[in-house]
Parts: C-alpha cells; structure tokens; sequence
C-alpha cells in the first residue's frame, strides 16, 4: 500500500516538474561576429531568465545553408543569420521570421566593416582596375559575395563577366592576395587584423562603401510555429539577449576574456582585445529600411530573387522589450 | 526481365521519393517532389549556359584523368616489370592511397591558382593511383608460360612488352581506369563546390546557397548521368580494344 502511494506521489511530481520545464531553444549560431549571443551560453549568470523561463541549446554551423536545412528538418527554433539570408529563406517561403538585430555593417572609425583589399605594390589602384581579374568571397550568395558584386556594379564592371567572384575560405584570403592568386580579397576580423599586421595589403572599399548606406549584417531569426507556441520563452530569452548586449557594449573587453576562456572564440586573445567590433544596437532594433534596401537591390541589380519579398512581414520587433 | 529489372528498381526508388515528398512529413524545399526536378533539369537542358557549364566541369574531369592514364600506365608498368623500381616505389604509393589529396588543396591553389588547374592536377592525383597500384598488378600476373613462349621464339624485350605484356596487362589497366573515372567526376566537382566561379560543382553550390534544393538535386542528376554515360563508354572502349577478355561469371 505505502509503495503504491509513494509511486502515485512521485508521478505528481514527476507531472508537475515537467509542465514547469521551461521551453528549449534550440539556436543554431556561427563562428563571428556574434559575441553577444555566445556570451548568453559563456555566462548564464547574465541571462537571469535562462533555465527559468527558457533553456538555451547554442548549435555551431559552418554555413547559412546548412542552418537552414537544419531548421527545415525542425531541429532548430531560431538562429543567427545574416538579414540577406533570411531574405532568401523568406523568397523560398520559410516561416521564419527577424525578431531582434545582432549587428551592422556601419560607417565610423570606431566600428569595423567588411573589408576588401588588394597587393599593396599591386597593379589595381581602384575598383576599376578589377576588370580582368578574380575577387576572393567567403561563400557564393552570401553578404561578402553581395558587397563584391555591389562593389564591381558600383564601378561599372559586370561581376562574373567583367571580374569573376570566387569562394575561398577566410584563413587562405590573405595570401592569395599576395601571391596574386585573387585581385582582391574579403576580409572581416580577426582575419583582418591578423593579415593588416603581416602588411603588403591594400584597403579598396568597403561593405558599406558597397552598399552606400549602413546596414543589418546578422540578425536573430525564429520559426513562426516557435513564436505562437512559446511566445513568453522568446520575450524572456530577448530581454536577457538585450541586458546582455547592453553588458558587453559596455564591458567589452571582460566580456571577450570570457568568451575566449569559454572557447567560443580561438583568436589569440591580445589580438582578439585590440580587434575594431562591428556596430551593435544595445536594444538589439532592427534596422528594417536597410533590409528593404538590400532585398531591392538582390531583387533588381543581381536578379538574385524571382521577386521582391516583403521585408515588413519578415520581421517582427514586438517580443523585444518595450 | 533481367533487362528490365534495373529500371523496376530505379522506378521503386522514384516511386519512394514522390511518396515521402507528398508525405507532407518532410519541407518540400529539403524534399522536392519529381515534378518541381523534372522542371529544374529541363530548365537546365534548355540553357546554352548551363550546357557550358557541364564542358567546363567534363574538360577538367577527362584532362586530370588523361594526365592521370598515361602517367598511370607508364609507372604502373615500370613498377610492376622491374623488381627494383617496384621495391622503391611501392612503399610511396600503397604508404599515400589513404591520404585524402583533397585536403591538399588549398596547396593546389597557391601552386596552381584557382583557375582550372590546381582542379586538373587534383584530378591527376586521384585518379593516379589506382591506375597506378592495378596496372602494376596487372605487368607483375603476365603468364610466365607467356613471357618464355615468347623468349623461346626469339622475341625482342621491346616485342615481349608490346605483343604480350602489355596486352596481358590491359584488362587490369581498364579496370584501374573504371574506378578512377568516377572519382575524377567526383574530385572534380568537389573541388568546384569549394574554390569556383564555374562548373557543375559550383552550380551546386549556387543552387544550395539559394535554398533551391530541386535546382541542385537537377545539376546532381545530371552529374550522375555524366557519370554513368562516361562509365559505359569506357567498358565499351574495353571490350572493343580487349576483344579476347570478355567477363563471363559463373553464378551459383
């Protein structure tokens, strides 16, 4: 009798410890740029709703592609992608949907933005001394690729035809500008750092001197069904991402000692401390215009979309803290 | 039937695919269904582009692999007929098969470039050893009885090598070419996917990054049939040029 009324009991509790396990997310992330997301998973301490009102899983992934895949097979919730990826997530009719910014390709000498460069003692003094050659890229139809083509565009030449764009990883850019196996190269931190300090580089432009305007380069995306079903986890999982951000904006340099000890990032860590930082909003706003912006231009510069998508519909800024 | 049977089996598999496509268990944009790839590969046929695209991927294929033939024949050859170059080489070549070359390709590019021929040399390298490894096979099994008939008429060493070690070899040379084929295809497309403004490897890529899973599965299908034609004009080359060799397998 008294086992049959301690296994009656222990199911209670058993019941009543599952419905207050709070919703996983499961975030599929990258490997730059994204400091304030990793520091959520490097000090929990910060994220005082995480393992309360939401648990956080944080998935690696090489590529865009591949993270999406992964959310099509329903193994994701949310993750990090860049605004011109969710644009093409969205044409291809994926539920998903912006909810918060991680940060931007901005002009001002405090903030870093994508790079190109050239061979210092090179023969290409301008954008226009690229006809005929090859531009290196992190990936084809990705924003380093868009920047390119923006670039050449802007210069009067025809990417692919005029100049062809290539993919190639970031560690192998800087040499292959050196030896001349590539005009010109792509390049982001710590890369970027790492390859100015070893010289015989040459800035040519910039994403944002590309694009002509500032603009969203990664942002937080959720799948709709996640956002209906589990609409107080997101809001509390955004106002941790927010007091997070706002923390590393203004303890940034403790902030990458943390995240480094924690592995999230392998950069020697004097070089990963004197790095420019992209430009973050600490309410992590979408800059929404921006988006509208590049989804034109894909849409009619590049022919990269069939047809133009609806960047109001793609984002949804309510869960952020008011 | 055993002629029909292939396409029952290819017609099974189709068959499964359209059923988990309409499942609904599954995205259409990671499942699509046969009619949205059907559409893609017609696309892909009607576009002189994307024809070209196909020459760029089947030049480097064949180049590496033709580079690959003859070099491959010349050492496998040597290593199998002379017991001292077989002793020297032998360690290298059995002590690398495993090493995957494609990892060596970021080397290709710098030595290479980026272009065609750091693509054609990896192709090379691939496909050099087991043409290579079988050939060499192939000279060491010629028939002793062979080789002193053909002493005991007086033959020359270099008549010996082209009227019976050579042919004696062939068979295995054809079938060092078989396996290395399809790998040329597949280096070949893996090293457009990485480092390529052209190809079909790099259209794979294109279409994947643009979440247009129909478009890739369409450009993989016509790989696969690239392939597969390549493959069988290679076994009828073989069986025109090898006419005393025909296969006949004994089933129990």
């Amino acid at each position: 009798m008294t086992r049959i009324l301690l296994s009656v009991l222990s199911l209670v509790f058993l019941g009543d410890a599952l419905a207050q396990t709070p919703p996983l997310i499961r975030l599929g992330r990258g490997f730059a740029a994204e400091e304030q997301v990793w520091l959520m998973s490097a000090r929990p301490d910060l994220a005082p709703n995480q393992g309360k009102r939401y648990q956080l899983k944080q998935i690696l992934f090489q590529a865009n592609p591949e993270r999406f895949q992964a959310f099509l097979a329903g193994e994701l919730d949310a993750g990090t992608a860049p605004g011109l990826a969710v644009i093409f997530a969205r044409a291809q009719g994926m539920d998903m949907k912006i909810v918060a910014s991680v940060c931007l390709e901005a002009k001002g000498e405090q903030y870093f933005t994508t790079t190109y460069m050239v061979k210092d003692d090179g023969p290409i003094k301008s954008v226009k001394d690229l006809k005929g050659g090859t531009i290196g890229v992190v990936g084809i139809k990705t924003a380093t690729d868009l920047w390119a083509r923006a670039g050449l565009i802007n210069a009067g030449l025809v990417p692919d035809k005029d100049t062809k764009v290539v993919p190639m990883a970031f560690p192998v850019i800087g040499d292959a500008v050196r030896t001349g196996k590539v005009s010109a190269g792509t390049f982001v931190e710590p890369f970027y750092s790492a390859e100015s300090a070893k010289g015989g580089l040459r800035k040519l432009f910039t994403a944002v001197d590309a694009v002509g305007y500032d603009h969203e380069l990664l942002d937080i995306f959720f799948g709709e069904k996640f956002l209906k079903a589990h609409p107080d986890a997101v809001r509390a999982f955004l106002s941790d991402y927010v007091a997070v951000t706002k923390y590393y904006l203004s303890n940034m340099e403790q902030a990458k000692r943390d995240l480094h000890k924690a592995g999230f990032v392998r950069t020697p860590i004097e070089i990963y401390l004197k790095n420019a930082d992209w430009k973050r909003d600490p309410n992590a706003r979408v800059d929404v215009e921006s988006l509208k912006k590049l989804s034109t231009f894909m849409h009619e510069k590049l022919q990269w979309l069939d047809k133009p998508v609806n960047v109001d519909s793609m984002v949804d800024q309510s869960f952020l803290p008011k | 039937m055993s002629r029909v049977l292939p396409f029952l089996f290819v017609g099974v598999v189709l068959a499964i695919w359209e059923a988990a496509s309409r499942s609904g268990l599954w995205s259409p944009l990671l499942f699509p269904s046969l009619a949205r790839i059907l559409d893609q590969l017609m696309l892909f046929f009607s576009r002189a582009e994307m024809l070209a695209e196909a020459r760029v991927s089947l030049e480097r294929a064949l180049g590496g692999f033709a580079l690959a033939a003859l070099a491959g024949i010349l050492l496998g050859m040597v290593m199998g007929r002379s017991k001292a170059l077989g002793e020297l080489l032998d360690p290298l070549f059995s002590g690398t098969y495993a090493v995957p070359k494609l990892a060596l390709f970021p080397i290709f590019i710098f030595v290479f470039g980026i272009g065609s021929l750091s693509k054609v040399a990896l192709v090379f390298l691939e496909c050099l050893y087991p043409i290579v490894i079988m050939t060499a096979h192939g000279a060491r099994e010629v028939n002793r009885a062979l080789l002193w008939s053909a002493q005991n008429m007086g033959a020359s060493r270099a008549t010996i090598l082209r009227r019976v070690v050579i042919p004696a070899t062939a068979p295995f040379i054809f079938a060092g070419f078989r396996v290395a084929l399809p790998v040329a295809m597949i280096v070949v497309v893996i090293t457009e996917m990485v480092a390529s403004a052209d190809g079909l490897g790099y259209q794979v890529i294109y279409a994947l990054s643009s979440l247009r899973t129909d478009r890739m599965l369409a450009v993989v299908i016509v790989i696969a049939a690239l392939g597969y034609l390549l493959d069988k004009a290679l076994v009828l080359a073989r069986d025109r040029l090898i006419y005393w060799e025909k296969l006949d397998t004994y089933y129990v």
